[in-house]
């Protein structure tokens, strides 16, 4: 593996507010790497610092094997997309797609030619005489892919790029960016909040809290093996379900506290009497007759989309439940429901560490 | 008169009304005197007419005579000058000191806000206070320009014919410099800084974003300040009663202060309101460059 962007150690401090903590992280040359958390977690912080609009306070970033840590950002040779798209108002797009390469000195005739290629692959050739404000929103961020697509970077660095976009825009959108990413062979980082967009982009996602890198793997490493009890609830949708439990007697079972104590025989040694955390995934639960099912649990609320219904149990903790289909109960029934004893994740109360 | 009513209630009526009442106002305060003044500019007048308002109409009379005047020509000279050489000067320190507190230093804002001292003094003060600096014996200008070896001997800047109009241009640089840096640090403030951020990722080094990013996001306000300085210092009267009074011999006199000389020294009624017709041209042409670049402001 190569790595384009290598971080070790990096930490990041706005004042005496510690915002990146002891970052190690290293992406690979020609991937695609999802950057997620809650708000105010880091991830814009950290991208910019890749970019150079940040200086880390300590740690060594390389890019292509280059030492950047005081790089100015005009010579990293990456290229970014922002959420606000931060197109030059007063130039046409073609002059914003040119800006890059008309500062470097590329002479007109020869920059237009590349503004017209990039243009045809990015389906902005009837518009480039037009100003950013004469675009719509999807156009707009068409043209800030565009602008950064130009010059061939070392690395492209996207934050949020399509949070300004409708729904159905912004799911067209994330499956062109990244059929782009395939196509031009790049390495792109791109900062999202929306852990689908990450999971259903990404070869690689790195989930942050408060400055801290918690978990990164493959997308579905995470969802099948979340690291710790925040990991296990960012990925996944609707989240995951958390119920209180201990280990069993037998030592090789869960009790789980949902009102009443229901044993679950997990398959592997459990420390008995050791308070966990249990999670269970509302899609891996299904519905099942009730004097067969494992829980027998009366229903607060039913909601369908058609496709998907969504019920949540009137137990405390509530669950939440996905089943396929129109599922045929109604709030205020008792339903049984059943799991896969698999399908359990264990984590420490005190730790939120996976067991 | 039910329909009228209710149309001032929640229709047409009520903007018509909004816009009518400045209109008014404007018309009845500067519109008229206006009127009156370019009225003048055709007619005889003298001192025992200036009651009535039918006087003998003569023409462009008025006009040939003025032009026929030696000194007229120097004296439009002397305020070209003075408009291009203030407006540079105040444009130029005030730009440059809005790029200065724009990098934000601690304590920018603050001594930003100082600059604006000069803004509030009346005119006669500062005409005062650099008639002081700007003394030929004492003066504290004339003490750096020696003490820094420009000049040899002392300069008397409000006396001598080739600086008596720079000694004016001098102090309405001091004078306006702060409301040109105060209106361009508004329009600098105004660029999205993302806009830096993105060019500089894109190669432009600073100088390149300067003139790239920063001079065009800054066409209008440029444009608006340019128009109004042009308006301030055709309008700037005080400084040059209270430092030169137009004087030595004209050399330092401009077309705005000798309308009034004319009118009310020489109580020339018609030659003072044709000069100011002159200038009513020059500043409506400044007006239309104003209201024309204000209008195409380039904002996302
Ligand atoms: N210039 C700054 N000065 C001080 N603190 C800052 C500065 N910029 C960011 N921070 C702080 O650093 C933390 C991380 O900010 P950052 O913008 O990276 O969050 P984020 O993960 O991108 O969040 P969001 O999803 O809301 O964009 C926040 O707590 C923020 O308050
Ligand atoms: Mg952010």
């Amino acid at each position: 593996m190569i790595a384009q962007i290598e971080l070790t150690g990096v930490n990041k401090h706005y004042g005496n507010y510690h915002a990146l903590k002891d970052i190690d992280l290293s992406i690979e040359k020609g991937s695609f790497t999802a950057l997620v958390g809650p708000s105010g977690c880091g991830k814009s912080t950290l991208l910019r610092s890749l970019a150079g609009l940040e200086s880390i306070s300590t740690g060594t970033l390389k890019i292509a094997g280059d030492v950047m840590n005081k790089v100015p950002p005009r010579k990293r040779d990456v290229a970014m997309v922002f959420q606000s798209y931060a197109l030059y108002p007063h130039m046409t797009v073609e002059e914003n797609l040119t800006y890059s390469l008309r500062v470097r000195g590329m002479p007109k005739t020869e920059a237009r030619k590349a503004a017209a290629e990039v243009a045809r692959t990015t389906g902005l050739s009837h518009l480039l005489d037009r100003y950013p404000r004469e675009l719509s929103g999807g156009q707009r961020q068409r043209v800030a892919m565009s602008r950064a697509i130009i010059r061939h970077p070392k690395a492209f660095l996207f934050d949020e790029p399509l949070s300004n976009l409708d729904a159905a825009l912004r799911v067209h959108m994330r499956k062109e960016i990244r059929a782009l990413h395939d196509r031009l062979g790049a390495t792109s980082v791109y900062v999202t909040h929306d852990q689908i967009e990450a999971m259903t982009m990404a070869d690689r996602v790195v989930v942050m809290r408060a400055g801290i890198i918690e978990q990164q793997g493959r997308p579905l490493d995470l969802y099948d093996k979340p690291a710790n009890k925040f990991v296990a609830g960012f990925i996944g949708s609707p989240a995951m379900n958390f119920i209180p439990a201990q280990g069993g007697q037998d030592g090789r079972s869960v009790v789980l506290d949902l009102g009443q104590p229901q044993s679950v025989d997990v398959g592997y040694p459990v420390q008995p009497g050791r308070e966990l955390t249990v999670g269970l995934r509302p899609e891996h639960i299904t519905l099942a007759p009730p004097d067969k099912a494992m829980l027998k649990v009366p229903v607060a609320v039913v909601e369908s989309t058609g496709a998907a219904t969504y019920l949540t149990t009137a137990t405390t903790p509530e669950l939440a439940v996905v089943i396929n289909g129109r599922g045929g109960t109604a709030a205020g029934e008792t339903v049984g429901l059943d799991f896969e004893p698999a399908q359990l994740h264990l984590f420490d109360v005190k730790t939120e560490r996976r067991i | 008169m039910r329909r009228i009513l209710s149309s001032i209630r929640d229709g047409h009526g009520f903007d018509i009304l909004l816009v009518a009442f400045p209109l008014g106002f404007l018309f009845l305060m500067a519109g008229l005197p206006l009127i009156y003044n370019a009225v003048m500019s055709f007619q005889e007048v003298d001192m025992f007419s200036l009651g009535t308002f039918s006087r003998p109409f003569v023409g462009l009379k008025n006009y040939r005579d003025l032009f026929a005047q030696p000194e007229t020509w120097p004296i439009l000279y002397n305020t070209l000058v003075f408009v291009v050489g203030s407006i540079a000067g105040q444009f130029l320190i005030g730009f440059g000191l809005a790029l200065f507190f724009w990098v934000n230093f601690p304590g920018a804002s603050w001594l930003r806000g100082l600059f604006l001292v000069s803004w509030v003094m009346p005119g006669l003060v500062v005409g005062a206070v650099w008639n002081w600096i700007l003394s030929g014996d004492f003066g504290v200008l004339n003490f750096l320009l020696r003490e820094s070896g420009i000049i040899s001997g002392n300069i008397f800047w409000r006396s001598d014919p080739q600086y008596s109009l720079y000694a004016v241009i001098i102090a309405n640089i001091w004078l306006g410099t702060a409301f040109n840096m105060i209106l361009l640090s508004v329009g600098l403030s105004a660029i999205p800084g993302d806009l830096y951020e993105a060019a500089e990722l894109d190669g432009a080094n600073a100088w390149q974003r300067f003139w790239t990013i920063t001079l065009p996001m800054m066409r209008s306000s440029i444009g608006a300040i340019i128009a109004l300085g042009l308006i301030f210092t055709l309008q700037q009267f005080d400084l040059f009663a209270a430092i030169t009074s137009g004087g030595p011999n004209n050399s330092s006199n401009v077309t705005q202060y000798w309308a009034w000389e004319l009118s009310f020294r020489q109580y020339d009624f018609a030659k003072g309101a044709t000069i100011s017709v002159i200038m009513i041209v020059f500043v409506m042409f400044a007006s239309v460059v104003y209201v024309r670049s204000t209008r195409h402001e380039v904002r996302g």
